[in-house]
């Protein structure tokens, strides 16, 4: 029999606290489908698709009505289309694009992940067409996300690449000015990216994953931030920070097993094999399910304020600490999110001036995954989003963690307005970006050498 | 003549001279009460094989499955409880019963389910949510009444039950929900895993 204990906390994580499973992402390699002929590879494409993900959706929801626990969102990663459709030119690049959305709309999953390349050492010819089409391709389709690797702990930064992401950042902007730059919401750069991530825009299936797997993301920042509330108002004593410490990581258990129970039984059903749970804490712009509330929580007047760095240095530990225990198929990026636009709070205080783009560059050096969802100024020059893009890829190379940065150059507007996305995507006002001019300094191309990879200091 | 191993003449033997009773007691909750009925139980060569008790508004409950001698008749084994009990000063009612092999299920493929219903308290919120478990012939397997101790009235029902596999759980859930609705009653049907694997670490 199940205590009252038991069965109250687990009704006031579903009811009042937002818990869910953010997402269950299936992964399909699509190395398999490799043609030099491009109707043939997208059929190939699209069939191998449709083949393992026409019951995905009704399966999530068969599985979260069992356990009376949403599975919010359903994906699907494919391997990087710029090594397996490597001989196409950017025309091909934006028609295999199409060829995705049509296929993502066929498994009515919200979105799919994996038009990417992996660039942090060199480009090939596929790389560059790809990064070519970014702007078109993005425009053209509403489902489809996109990831490219410029740095690695043991590789460096391309900062070839790097000046290029700037140019198409802005460029996938423009081409969807009409919808306020919304192409960039679904475009992220990176340093480090694992090859399990079921969260979007940098969901991919990497070249050393099966060919078919389900990697699920838990969610959950407003469970912790009531179980700290609730550890704080109600034990007699003073909490000190080792006691929230302690509550962040039962948490992150609960949330963590509710994730991998959902996985598994969702792969069981498909008869695909469970890769991983993503630890984690990913917000929504709804209130009650934020992390920036659990800045708050613990004693802050905002998240911003000074301490912030040292608040997420703790959260994103704990969670992990937590979350390992819970599963033994733990991966993907596994920390707390900031996504400023998606989260109610971080928003409300990046609006305010109580956050900055340089504090949130320090919040970056310890959780994942970098500066997410970040509106600027649509005249922000490219040289700009480089050099703030090179910032974010030094912290991942040298601290060998996953960085990344997705920002959105809002055409038309300017620090001091706001930018509405919709959906999970939420609202932001445009922040300011730093001054001075990188220009030259980006210019120079080449590569940042990787790091030694001893004397750690 | 054959020769049998030892363990199963025991207990063939045992079979033949024993059965199985079920013996339920209900009174004011004291100290002693299993003290006396344990004592009494030995006395009268009484095996204890399962017991389950529990306490509710300081009312004391129990069923024992004991195997008796098969010359104790039930009836005989009431008196001897109840005497003993007078005896010690405790007002307890006790019905003994022939034990029946089996249990409701065990012949069915079933998967637990815990159904909540939360809501403003008033009478008569749990008979129509058991009507329809009796009419989809679901087991109640526990049922508890929770009072919210900041708000009285507020009550929180948790029913686990057991749910044969070829029924449509979609309607179920949906013949819940709507009765629920009309009580003012907000329902959840979740699988029973979901409650354990948030709470527990399971034995390895």
């Amino acid at each position: 029999m199940l205590s009252e204990r038991e069965v109250i906390s687990t009704l006031n994580m579903l009811r009042n606290e937002h818990l869910d499973v953010r997402t269950v992402t299936l992964g399909v390699s699509l190395f398999d489908c490799v043609s030099h002929d491009l109707d043939l590879f997208t059929a190939n494409i699209k069939a191998k698709i449709h083949r393992y993900a026409a019951d995905l959706v009704r399966v999530c929801n068969d599985i979260g009505d069992k356990y009376g626990i949403p599975v919010v969102n359903k994906r699907i990663s494919v391997s990087p289309i710029a090594v397996v459709g490597a001989p196409f030119d950017a025309d091909g690049m934006v028609r295999i694009c199409k060829a995705l959305d049509e296929a993502a709309k066929e498994a009515r999953v919200d979105f799919l992940g994996g038009f990417s390349a992996l660039v942090e050492k060199g480009f090939t010819s596929g790389d560059r067409a790809l990064i070519e089409a970014l702007p078109e391709a993005l425009a053209s389709t509403d489902r489809i996300c996109s990831s490219i690797n410029v740095a690695s702990s043991r590789s460096g930064i391309n900062m070839d690449a790097v000046a290029l992401m700037g140019e198409q950042i802005r460029k996938t902007a423009q081409a969807t000015a009409a919808h306020d730059g919304i192409g960039c919401a679904k475009l992220v750069v990176f340093a480090n990216i694992p090859q399990d991530v079921p969260f979007m825009a940098g969901a991919y299936l990497g070249v050393g994953e099966p060919d078919v797997v389900i990697n699920v993301g838990v969610s959950g920042p407003g469970v912790v931030k009531k179980a700290i509330d609730r550890a704080l108002s109600q034990t007699g004593r003073q909490l000190t920070l080792l006691d929230v410490a302690e509550v962040i990581k039962r948490t992150a258990f609960k949330v963590t097993r509710v994730g991998e129970m959902i996985g598994k039984e969702v792969a069981s059903r498909l008869n695909i094999p469970f890769g991983v749970a993503d630890l984690s804490l990913a917000p929504t712009p709804a209130v009650g399910d934020s992390v920036g509330e659990i800045f708050q929580s613990m004693g802050l007047s905002s998240i911003g304020a000074p301490g912030t760095t040292a608040v997420l240095a703790m959260l994103n530990d704990a969670v992990k600490k937590g979350g390992a225990f819970a599963s033994s198929s733990v991966g993907g990026l596994s920390g707390a999110f900031i996504p400023v636009s998606e989260d109610s709070s971080i928003e409300a205080a990046a609006t305010a001036g109580l956050l900055s783009l340089e504090k949130l560059e320090a919040m970056t050096s310890v959780c994942s995954v970098g500066l997410d969802m970040i509106a600027i100024p649509g005249d922000t020059p490219a040289a700009t989003i480089s050099g703030i893009i090179a910032d974010e890829m030094a912290i991942g190379m040298i601290n060998n963690k996953t960085t990344a940065v997705r920002l959105i150059p809002v055409p038309g507007k300017n620090v001091g307005d706001t930018v509405s996305f919709g959906g999970l995507l939420g609202k932001a006002g445009i922040m300011p970006v730093p001054q001075g001019d990188a220009t030259a300094f980006i210019t120079l191309g080449g590569r940042i050498p990787a790091p030694i990879h001893s004397l750690k200091n | 003549m054959y020769i049998l191993p030892l363990g199963l003449y025991v207990t063939l033997f045992k079979d033949d001279i024993m059965h199985k009773l079920s013996v339920s007691l209900l009174g004011r909750d004291c100290p002693g009460v299993v003290a006396v009925v344990s004592t009494l139980f030995e006395k009268a060569h009484c095996d204890v094989m399962q017991v389950s008790q529990t306490i509710l508004s300081g009312e004391f409950a129990a069923i024992f499955i004991v195997t008796a001698p098969n010359e104790l008749a039930p009836q005989q084994l009431a008196t001897l409880l109840e005497e003993a009990l007078k005896n010690a000063s405790m007002d307890f009612s006790v019905i003994v019963r022939t034990a029946v092999e089996g249990y409701w299920g065990s012949d069915k493929v079933c998967q637990p389910f815990v159904v909540t219903a939360h809501g403003p308290n008033r009478s008569g919120l749990i008979a129509p949510l058991s009507r329809i478990f009796a009419r989809h012939n679901v087991n109640i397997e526990s049922l508890k009444a929770i009072l919210n101790e900041e708000d009285l009235d507020q009550a929180l029902f948790v029913y686990e039950i057991m749910v044969p596999e070829m029924l449509d759980l979609g309607r179920l859930r949906r013949e819940l929900t709507a009765e629920g609705q009309q009580l003012s009653l907000r329902v959840s049907v979740q699988h029973r895993d979901i409650f354990e694997a948030v709470h527990r670490v399971l034995p390895v």
